[in-house]
């Protein structure tokens, strides 16, 4: 590692946390990013490249960064895991074909050593559609209760009404929080 | 290349200075031997960065890239890797500047200096060298060097009209 990489790693700000917001493609990643930014969220088309937003909330400064989902694109996430405080996995509620595909990209994640210390935060998304599963249904799917390697949690959300997205972020940096910054 | 030459040679005097230094008082002087060190290896990042060589070498990079970059708020794929060719390229030409210019420079005990000194280190310098890592700062950095190559910055510049704060009328009634 070289200088200009060591000096980012040692000047990260003490109150900021990098996200990293994944899932298979229609799940709703772009739609919660811009919800959560106050955009329009009205027009929003398949991410074949990825989008960065950086915002304040609760005092903390968010770099929340959010890669297309497309399977063609997938092999390129790894090239965003680093350094990565929150992992946001997010899930088409609705889409129970892809159930079984979403829980094995997931897994596989939670295999790799540069999202070690990352808590996961699964956004049950869609949940305003009438077919979407509950949370609880998602869970099940997904095996959460089997991981023992990250702190989890799981919420249902409607990007699009924005229910609940508030609670799943606040969630999300409480808990990082208590791990990165109560222990210095 | 004469500037260049003199700094190589301040650089070693320097080091000679500190070593007489050591001989005379070793608890005083490691400390601040140390701290010249440090001191000596930021004068010469500054230097080095000022350079026209490292602004070639910027140059020369964006040359080659900026018609991969678009207005688009959505980053493309090809971006991320751009981005840590470029961190790359700026390492390591910072390196190999500073071991020419102190042939003594160890850049893993200059990074533990670094981590000492974390609350000290001189703000302008290093934030300097944090915006070459920071990707928006480098996005930007291509699209405002795409729309200079492509004169667009003209256009903008043609969009903007002053306007006094002050109405026109009662100034000129005074």
């Amino acid at each position: 590692m070289g200088l200009l990489t060591i000096l980012k790693k040692m000047k990260q700000k003490e109150r900021e946390m990098r996200l990293l917001m994944l899932g298979l493609d229609n799940a709703g990643k772009t739609t919660i990013l811009k919800k959560f930014n106050g955009e329009d969220v009205s027009t929003i088309s398949p991410t074949l490249g990825f989008n960065i937003k950086t915002l304040e909330h609760k005092g903390f400064k968010l770099n929340i960064w959010d890669v297309g989902g497309q399977k063609s694109l997938r092999s390129y996430w790894r090239n965003y895991f680093e350094s990565t405080d929150g992992l946001v996995w997010v899930v088409d509620s609705a889409d129970r074909l892809r159930l079984e595909d979403c829980r094995k990209e997931l897994s596989s994640l939670l295999l790799e050593e540069r999202l070690a210390g990352a808590t996961l935060l699964v956004f049950a998304n869609k949940q305003d559609l009438p077919g979407a599963l509950s949370k609880e249904a998602i869970q099940e799917a997904l095996a959460l209760d089997d991981i023992k390697s990250h702190h989890w949690c799981i919420i249902g959300c409607s990007a699009v009404t924005g229910k609940n997205l508030l609670a799943g972020v606040d969630w999300l940096l409480d808990d990082i929080a208590a791990r990165i910054f109560t222990t210095d | 290349m004469d500037i260049q030459e003199r700094n190589v040679r301040n650089c070693g005097d320097n080091i000679v200075e500190i070593i007489d230094m050591d001989e005379d008082n070793f608890v005083i002087s490691t400390s601040s031997a140390a701290d010249a060190a440090f001191d000596a290896v930021v004068g010469s990042i500054e230097d080095i960065i000022m350079e026209e060589v490292f602004q070639q070498l910027q140059q020369n990079f964006m040359d080659k890239h900026y018609l991969e970059f678009d207005y688009s708020d959505e980053n493309k794929l090809s971006y991320t890797s751009i981005f840590n060719e470029y961190v790359d390229l700026l390492e390591k030409h910072l390196e190999q500047q500073l071991l020419e210019r102190i042939p003594t420079f160890n850049m893993k005990s200059f990074i533990e200096l670094l981590m000492q000194h974390k609350e000290e280190v001189p703000g302008d310098i290093f934030d300097m060298l944090l915006t070459f890592t920071d990707f928006a700062a480098f996005k930007e950095m291509f699209l405002e060097y795409r729309a200079e190559k492509e004169g667009r910055w003209l256009d903008l510049s043609q969009g903007l009209v002053v306007t006094s704060l002050i109405p026109a009328g009662p100034s000129e009634a005074q």
